[in-house]
């Protein structure tokens, strides 16, 4: 494709600078201005033998003529229609020109600007055809992330409901403990309370029967063991020991 | 100790006080020895100690009893010992004095007090308990402190408890 468009551009080039060379101005390609005087000089004096002749009387209108056909000399090509030469040669020009550039230039040109037109169409199709693909893709991504944010916010909800079981259940259990801590507390109390009871009562009972024992023991004395003895007997002998 | 050489003991012991006409007092001596040795774990296990030679053993025994007990005890006391079965010397003691009682036709009865009861006082018991039981028992008192007044009789497996240290723990359990 670069070779293509860079020989359309060597074509385009060259026809430029036949068309240049071909436009040279028409004068230049024509009989220049001395010349022309020189013609017209050459001319009257052959017709009157001298130019002195036109300064005379007699020939005031052939010297008006003379001076009118040297002014022509010095008029100006026509701005219009070029010199028949020059309109020979520029077409020439151009018809070579156009024929190469139809030969080697157009086709070049041609197939750049199909190759190009070509590019751009699979460029537009490849571009038509990403865009649908990302279409495709951000409706499929569209998809999956409202798929995503549901299963998320179904997610989020199972947490919360499983959460909320969880704490169920934990604010059960602690109830429950709290409940046996509550009767192991109470347990615990009603179980140091009698034996806090129970041990007055044996505490008393030592301080109390200690000092029976120290009052007893002060007091017996041998009699008072004889006497306990016999007594033993006689309750032995009345069938009451 | 197998209960046929226990009784063998028991039976020898008895034959020995009635061979030396002294039956009552060595019965009362060796009865006296076998609740010392009940009360004593110390002095029984020394007795029954196998690490100790027999002679050491029969050398602790003549010097507890000594002057305080008949020659004859001293000696059956000093050959149970001798033969290794010192730990065992209350069981056999009691066996023999149940034997001897039964040989007189009577029921041993130990009483434990915490004096000496004259003969008077035994006498009467035995009546009493006679009286209560239908039953002759001969009576074999222990000196214990603990008993702290009254008296404790034990006849057999029954137990008749008219002590001041049983009326103490009654009123120790109404209290609690």
């Amino acid at each position: 494709m670069t070779t293509t468009i860079r020989r359309a551009a060597g074509t385009l080039g060259l026809v430029g600078v036949l068309v240049l060379l071909g436009a040279v101005p028409a004068g230049a390609a024509g009989e220049t201005i001395g010349t022309c005087v020189f013609e017209e000089i050459l001319y009257a004096e052959e017709e009157f033998g001298s130019l002195h002749v036109l300064e005379e009387a007699e020939h005031k209108k052939d010297l008006v003529k003379f001076e009118e056909d040297l002014e022509k000399c010095v008029e100006a090509p026509s701005p219009i229609f070029p010199e028949w030469d020059e309109v020979i040669w520029g077409g020439a020009a151009f018809l070579i020109l156009f024929g190469f550039m139809w030969w080697k230039g157009f086709p070049a040109v041609q197939r750049a600007m199909q190759a190009r037109s070509d590019k751009i169409a699979a460029d537009l199709d490849a571009a038509e055809q990403a865009k649908t693909e990302a279409t495709t893709v951000l409706a499929d991504h569209e998809a999956q992330l409202a798929g995503a944010k549901a299963e998320a916010a179904q997610i989020v909800e199972d947490a919360r409901a499983q959460a909320d079981l969880v704490a169920a259940e934990i604010q059960a259990r602690a109830n429950e403990e709290v409940a046996q801590m509550r009767a192991r507390a109470a347990a615990d109390i009603e179980s140091a309370r009698s034996q806090a009871v129970s041990d007055l009562r044996g505490v008393v009972a030592d301080i109390a029967v200690g000092a029976a024992e120290r009052v007893i023991k002060s007091n017996l004395d041998v009699d008072t063991q004889r006497a306990l003895v016999d007594a033993y007997i006689d309750e032995v002998a009345g069938g009451n020991g | 100790m197998a209960d046929e050489r226990l009784d063998g003991y028991a039976e020898a012991l008895l034959a020995v006080a009635a061979a030396e006409g002294q039956s009552t007092v060595i019965e009362d001596e060796l009865f006296r020895v076998g609740e010392a040795l009940r009360q004593n774990d110390e002095l029984l296990t020394a007795l029954s100690d196998s690490r100790l030679p027999i002679e050491r053993r029969q050398g602790v025994v003549e010097d507890l009893l000594g002057e305080k007990a008949s020659a004859v005890t001293t000696a059956l006391v000093s050959m149970v010992v001798g033969t290794g079965h010192g730990g065992r010397l209350p069981e056999i003691v009691d066996a023999m004095v149940a034997r001897g009682a039964a040989n007189r036709d009577r029921v041993l009865a130990k009483v434990r007090s915490a004096i000496e009861l004259t003969e008077d006082q035994k006498t009467r018991l035995a009546q009493a308990i006679k009286s209560s039981t239908g039953a002759d028992v001969e009576i074999r008192v222990i000196i214990d402190e603990s008993v702290l007044g009254g008296l404790v009789t034990e006849i057999g497996d029954d137990v008749i408890d008219g002590s001041v240290r049983r009326r103490q723990s009654q009123l120790r359990e109404n209290f609690g």
